[in-house]
């Protein structure tokens, strides 16, 4: 008689219940972990009575944050505006590019390989110069955005484009299609999980972009907001603008995801959840 | 049909030739001032002329830059033992590790120039960061995708874990490692230049900086220049390492550098 | 009736090499008539697969002809369907989708031939998975899907180059069933590349022995057993006698 009463019990799990523990199984560590870091770390600065210009205690930033949040929220604004069409611009030129330099090899030696050599060199080097000739204004914050999406967009792009296996070409090539139709029915779909890698390591720069922009020469903006904070040692209001900062990159990698999810639902990545 | 001559690393020799030449005498017929773009040969003139402190700053940037990556092997590989090795670990550290690594670290740098001052401190830190996270996700991913079949042909040997890990886990793990090493690698320099750019005294983009703040664009090239290629010599140690340790893997047979996301500042 | 419908005529394949000059297909002579299901039977590496290609007008030849339906073969030949051994389903298409992609690629009118589609991937039973991806699909399944791709659009000739290798051995023996019923209810000429011995006598009217490299044509098997080929006839001692016969050549090669 027991077994059979134990068995009535586990049966119950199933059910209503099983969703709620199937989400507590999964998300309850990690969430647990961050508390308990977060907690660690007030109760570390109040204990050692760290002064509040060296770390501040994730309330105090909170606190902060609440009290400038118009502030912070302009400076927000104006980021993510450079940010956004930055990037935009930076796929618009990008993408079409990769596919001309994909299918030329001239382009490929020069283009190609003068991308790879100037997207080693730190951005920041060369920011002066767009301030130089672009002002001091939007505009140079843009192009420097634009700079840094754009040669993981075209690399990224043109891996996606250059790669056509064998098997395919022989079948393209026996079912005597031009360059254009094998272009569109083959090419074009085959490359698009590695063009969405390029994007979304573009959106991972992008907001970097903005913020070394904003460093050079800005007087609006989240990294100029942080510059101008650290310089009063107001250490909450840097990490919060810092905190901002990472909100508006993950926005636009979000929406890169979701663009994604809808241009290529059939990829590998969107079962897995890799 | 006539054979072309202009194919193959010819192409980028000519036309990179062409380029420098045309920029040259674009640059003199209009007079265009150095401030707007430098010459070419502008750019020479004035790498040979302040060689010894290039030079100089060169030592030191490689210092933060090299010094912050091994560092960050040092730590990271290790750690990335533990947590790839730890149930509990993985489930409760490896999750905020992601999602540290959203966080711009570039934007921190002010914070740590403030905490730390001018010396090489804050762009060890820099450097380090920026370092740390590919190297220590790259690793725990190598660690942990080890194949179903070898991972039950290590057990039907019935070899203790430790010689399972130096003959088995390790040389698996080793290609996915090395990609956290060059991601990484392509990173230092730009950690050590913005530390220095931020708040410094010395160094490359300490140079950069005050070079282009005085408009002197021809220097601020040249130096531009050095810093290129010292990222490209630890990038290249790394890569000639891994020829060395992974002769073996696919990526080292042909010429192909495929697979994953390219170019990240 | 004779209806020769391709010819080789000396035809050879040379590759240059850092270390010399490749011998691949020594030049050959060979005839296969219209509707023939004929096998090209050699150990790996022989050139066979070569062979298939230069049919196909993927591979030209060093020296000699290569003539389908009186025609030179100069170019890729487009009256044709082709089979590979990977996977050349798309991943972005479901199964009705790769079959049309055939028709679509040849800028032919989708809704004249989806009828067609549909009711051969039903005939390799297929109509449940008309709107499945092939990530979704076994292999024989997405390989019953690539052969239906090779034949909506009708042509006279099918190439297939060891389209059963990645297989494992039931789902060879189902395909290779599948594969007869598709020949014989279209009657195309069928070139076949194989390794596998009983294989090329199950499915073939004629086996060409192809030797080890350079290749050629060392033996020719007209198979005169009936068809369809079942269980009985694969068991019968005429069956054996032809798989014997054949393999005494290969043992002669020392391939086993």
């Amino acid at each position: 008689m027991e077994t059979i009463e134990i068995k009535n019990h586990q049966d119950k799990k199933h059910g209503i219940t099983s969703f709620f523990y199937k989400w507590m199984r999964e998300a309850y560590l990690p969430t647990l972990t961050m508390i308990f870091f977060f907690v660690l770390w007030e109760v570390l600065i109040r204990l050692l009575e760290v002064p509040r210009y060296i770390l501040p205690a994730p309330l105090a930033i909170f606190k902060e944050f609440g009290k400038n949040f118009p502030l912070i929220w302009s400076h927000t604004l104006v980021t993510a505006n450079e940010t956004f069409i930055g990037f935009a611009i930076a796929v618009v030129v990008g993408v079409p590019l990769s596919i001309c330099v994909a299918f030329s090899e001239t382009l490929r030696r020069t283009v190609y390989v003068g991308s790879v050599a100037l997207g080693m060199v730190p951005t920041i080097a060369f920011a002066p110069l767009f301030v130089v000739w672009f002002g001091f204004a939007f505009a140079s914050k843009m192009v420097v955005v634009f700079w840094v999406c754009f040669f993981p967009i075209l690399i990224n792009g043109i891996f996606g484009f250059i790669s056509l296996s064998d098997e395919l070409k022989y079948f393209s090539q026996s079912t005597g299609a031009n360059q254009i139709t094998t272009f569109w029915k083959i090419r074009l779909p085959a490359a698009l999980p590695q063009v969405f890698l390029g994007l979304k390591g573009g959106a991972i720069n992008a907001t970097i972009g903005a913020t070394i922009a904003e460093w050079i020469g800005g007087s609006a903006g989240l990294g100029y907001y942080i510059q101008v904070a650290t310089g009063d040692f107001n250490m909450r209001l840097a990490l919060a603008s810092i905190i901002m900062l990472t909100l508006v990159g993950l926005l636009l990698y979000f929406l890169v995801v979701l663009v994604e999810i809808k241009l290529i639902p059939w990829h590998e990545s969107q079962r897995d959840n890799v | 049909m006539k054979r072309k001559w202009l194919t193959g690393n010819r192409i980028t020799i000519f036309y990179g030739t062409l380029l420098i030449i045309i920029w040259e005498c674009w640059l003199r017929l209009f007079e265009i001032p150095v401030y707007l773009l430098p010459k070419p040969s502008g750019i020479v003139v004035k790498f040979i002329q302040h060689f010894p402190l290039i030079l100089e700053y060169t030592w030191i940037t490689g210092i933060e830059s090299f010094g912050g990556f091994f560092v960050s092997i040092a730590l990271g590989i290790p750690l990335s033992l533990f947590i790839a090795f730890s149930d509990f670990l993985r489930k409760t550290l490896y999750p905020s590790i992601v999602a540290l690594q959203l966080v711009p670290k570039i934007a921190l740098a002010p914070l740590f120039v403030t905490w730390f001052g001018f010396g090489m401190m804050p762009k060890f830190i820099i450097v380090f960061l920026l370092c740390f996270f590919p190297i220590l996700l790259n690793a725990i991913l190598g660690f942990t995708s080890l194949r179903q079949e070898l991972q039950n042909f290590a057990l039907s040997t019935g070899a203790d874990p430790l010689t399972v890990f130096w003959k088995v886990r390790l040389p698996a793990a080793l290609p996915q490692i090395f990609v956290g090493f060059k991601w990484a690698a392509v990173n230092a320099t730009v950690g050590a230049t913005i530390g220095e750019w931020i708040g410094g005294d010395a160094g490359l983009g300490y140079y950069i900086q005050i070079a282009s703040g005085d408009m002197k664009m021809d220097l601020a090239f040249a130096i531009i220049v050095m810093l290129a290629f010292l990222g490209l010599v630890l990038y290249f140690l790394v890569v000639v390492f891994e020829k060395i340790l992974t002769p073996w893997h696919v990526s080292q047979r042909s010429s192909v550098h495929g697979g994953g996301m390219v170019g990240m500042q | 009736m004779v209806d020769e419908f391709i010819r080789l005529e000396g035809a050879s394949k040379c590759y240059d090499s850092k270390k010399g000059p490749i011998n691949a297909v020594a030049p050959m002579d060979l005839s296969i008539n219209r509707g023939e299901f004929v096998s090209f039977l050699g150990p790996s590496g022989c050139g066979k697969s070569t062979m298939m290609m230069m049919i196909a007008g993927l591979l030209g030849c060093t020296e000699g002809s290569i003539h389908i339906d009186g025609e030179r073969v100069v170019k890729p030949q487009t009256n044709i369907g082709i089979v590979f051994q990977n996977l050349v389903l798309v991943d972005w298409r479901d199964v009705l989708g790769n079959v049309l992609l055939q028709v679509e690629m040849r800028k032919l009118k989708v809704k004249d031939y989806e009828t067609k589609a549909r009711e051969l991937l039903a005939s390799v039973g297929l109509e449940d998975f008309l709107n499945h991806h092939p990530y979704e699909l076994s292999g024989g399944m997405q390989q019953r899907a690539a052969f239906c791709r090779a034949l909506v659009h009708d042509p006279p000739l099918v190439l297939m180059d060891e389209p059963l290798g990645a297989l494992d051995a039931m789902t060879r023996e189902q395909l290779r069933k599948d594969l007869e019923k598709l020949w014989m209810a279209t009657g195309k000429t069928f070139v076949f590349v194989t390794h596998d011995i009983s294989e090329a006598v199950q499915l073939s009217d004629r086996v060409i022995i192809i030797s080890p490299r350079p290749g050629r044509v060392d033996a020719e098997f007209t198979i005169d057993l009936p068809r369809p080929r079942d269980f009985n006839v694969m068991q019968s001692d005429k069956f054996h006698h032809y798989v014997k016969e054949i393999s005494s050549i290969f043992m002669r090669y020392g391939v086993i």
